[in-house]
């Protein structure tokens, strides 16, 4: 058998227990169905399904967005992975891995990637269990499920790049500390200051924000710009105050601008994007990020003194 | 450049493989240029603790880089995946995935050392049996005792079929039944695959080992077979038996024909390193008689492995040996001079500001 698969196997059954799959599952949903849980004041009977479908994904993106994928996912990816192979080493049990015949680096890239598998698992039971509750909470008609898929996959494919960025930091700063403690808190650092952090900076220095540019460095604005990609791409969620005006607030993807059909008095087509940088910018960005960062794990990785 | 393959000469070939740690003015030597020839059969490798015995067979097995030099393994370079391919290793202290039966753990190990499932888990029941431990198979290896987790450590440096088993320290933290039941393994693996094994044990290296290398402070001191280094050494030292041992002690550290004079502490008669062999040798029956004391024996003995790296050791350093037992630590032999004569009075005298 191929060792990398054999090590793929092996740490995804040290990251993987039922009931810690279970409690990072509920802890990813729950914010997002208790919102669904509230009615809808729309009649859904009266509505196409296009319309349907539109409405539950607003109601949703936005917690999908900060909460599930946000702030949930990312830890939970940070905190099973820091241990991957800070702890084999601390431990002691890397030096019997790198013993054995297989390299360095297929032993980094079999946790890597098992990392991954666990992380588009419960990804993916997550986002289905969130779309299909708040479908049966709305209306309770399987045509509103099968129009919301193209938004299921525009989120999916989202969070398959946010674990990207999210597992490579994670496992690279897991080679280069010792302990895995600091790996883990590196990596919460990052998604708080990613995600919370330069709201508030935002928030509070609206003038300086533009004139030093801050932008460049709000890693919670290149986020939202990638997920705002995703959503242009497969055109799965209309524009709409609705949504946007939550993204503005939080990661100033949006102004809270919009613009007026002169001739009909209309708002046409949501808020105005702030365009800072072009969204493939900001996702090449944490690419290169996640990137450089996974290459000086795996380089640490190889030229790591295991001490007997 | 490496050796050429083909002919395999030795199982562990270094060239001047030396490791340094640190860099600038906090560099540390740990390794200095050793020349290692470990041939097919059971090796010792024996030297104190931070000797540099544990850092060589790192880099051996491709746990840490080597500074300079080279090393091969079976013609293999050291670290190289084909290299550790041939070897098996247990490494001081082992530490497991306490989680995993000892059945679970041997598989994962041979699965990564490139067997099928099947093969697997018939090689890991054949090595469970062959270690004692078939019946404990499904018990989690957290709760094997330490002899037990040795075992079980060793199984898994044979559950791929290497043809060298690398050893450091494999007895440490034993005790004296499962130390026994460990070297006894080991002597019977013999016959199937070579053993390069690091102790500061000596007795246990002498029981097991034809040949070993003696290394202290990062460079061999000797490598040859235990036959061989006995014989160059047992010509210079003598036993003498009196009726009054302890008493002659003092007049004879300072006779003008004994360079070195301790008490041995197992059979309590007096070792005499001589200045010249043969006046000794003349001089003692008179020297006898002129103290009162009867004698009882006067000949050269047949040196244990720690007679002769004592011998050595003392050759290396001045003021000799510290610790008459078998656990020489660098630590200890680096203390004072005054502590170290405190301590040795018990049990070994040496002549007060010997100088070789």
């Amino acid at each position: 058998m191929n060792r990398i698969f054999v090590l793929i196997s092996k740490t995804f059954s040290e990251i993987y227990s039922l009931p810690k799959f279970i409690i990072s599952l509920v802890i990813m949903i729950l914010f997002p169905i208790i919102i669904v849980a509230f009615p809808s004041a729309v009649d859904f009977g009266q509505i196409s399904v296009s319309q349907a479908s539109a409405i539950i994904a607003i109601a949703i993106a936005p917690y999908l967005f900060l909460i599930t994928y946000g702030l949930v996912f990312t830890i939970l990816i940070g905190s099973s992975g820091a241990s991957l192979i800070a702890e084999e080493v601390s431990k002691g049990t890397m030096i019997l891995l790198v013993s054995k015949p297989i390299s360095r680096v297929k032993i980094f890239l079999g946790k890597y990637i098992a990392l991954c598998l666990y992380g588009a698992i419960l990804s993916f039971i997550a986002l289905f269990i969130v779309c299909w509750t708040a479908v049966l909470s709305y209306s309770g008609n399987m045509d509103h499920f099968i129009g919301i898929i193209p938004f299921m996959l525009s989120m999916y494919l989202y969070s398959l790049f946010i674990m990207f960025i999210f597992v490579s930091i994670t496992l690279a700063l897991s080679s280069i500390f010792k302990k895995s403690r600091n790996a883990s808190i590196v990596v919460l650092f990052l998604v708080i200051f990613a995600f919370l952090g330069f709201t508030i900076i935002r928030m509070f220095t609206a003038t300086y924000y533009i004139s030093f540019q801050l932008y460049h460095f709000d890693l919670g604005y290149h986020i939202a710009n990638v997920f705002v990609l995703f959503t242009e791409v497969f055109n799965s969620l209309p524009p709409s105050i609705g949504w946007q005006l939550f993204f503005s607030m939080i990661t100033g993807v949006y102004a809270l601008t919009s613009t007026t059909d002169p001739d009909q008095y209309i708002i046409l087509g949501g808020l105005d994007k702030n365009e800072y940088y072009p969204p493939i910018l900001s996702l090449l960005l944490w690419v290169a990020i996640a990137t450089l960062l996974l290459l000086y794990g795996v380089y640490k990785m190889k030229k790591r003194e295991l001490s007997v | 450049m490496l050796k050429e393959k083909g002919k395999i000469e030795h199982e562990i070939w270094s060239d001047k493989l030396t490791k340094v740690y640190g860099k600038g003015d906090d560099a540390v030597k740990a390794v200095t240029q050793i020349d290692l020839r470990v041939e097919p059969g059971i090796h010792g490798f024996l030297g104190p603790n931070g000797a540099g015995k544990t850092t060589t067979i790192s880099m051996l097995v491709g746990a840490i880089s080597i500074t300079e030099g080279r090393a091969t393994i079976r013609n293999e370079k050291a670290g190289s995946v084909a290299a550790k391919q041939l070897i098996g290793f247990l490494p001081q202290d082992p530490t497991f995935y306490d989680k995993m039966t000892g059945e679970e753990y041997l598989i994962y190990m041979a699965k990564l050392g490139g067997l099928r499932t099947k093969e697997a888990r018939k090689k890991a029941q054949e090595l469970l049996a062959y270690f004692d431990l078939f019946d404990a198979r499904a018990r989690k290896i957290g709760n094997y005792s330490g002899g037990m987790k040795q075992k079980i450590g060793i199984a898994a440096a044979l559950i791929h079929e290497p043809k060298l088993l690398i050893l450091d320290e494999p007895t440490a933290n034993l005790d004296p039944i499962g130390r026994a039941d460990v070297i006894d393994k080991i002597k019977k693996l013999s016959d199937r695959v070579s053993v390069f094994v690091s102790s500061h044990i000596l007795s246990e290296i002498e029981q097991m080992c034809k040949k070993v290398t003696m290394i202290d402070q990062g460079n061999i001191v000797i490598s040859d077979s235990i036959a061989n280094i006995k014989r160059k050494f047992v010509g210079n030292v003598f036993v003498l038996d009196t009726n009054m041992n302890k008493q002659l002690l003092k007049p004879l550290e300072k006779n003008e024909n004994v360079l070195k004079v301790w008490l041995d502490e197992e059979d309590e008669r007096i070792r005499i390193v001589p200045k010249d062999q043969e006046k000794l040798q003349k001089m003692i029956p008179k020297w006898i008689i002129d103290n009162n004391a009867i004698l009882f024996g006067f000949h050269q003995p047949e040196l244990s492995l720690q007679d002769v790296f004592m011998e050595i050791m003392s050759k290396k350093e001045e003021g000799g040996p510290t610790e008459s037992n078998s656990d020489l630590s660098l630590n200890d032999r680096k203390k004072s001079k005054k502590e170290k004569s405190e301590k040795k009075s018990k049990k070994i005298t040496f002549k007060e500001g010997d100088s070789r």
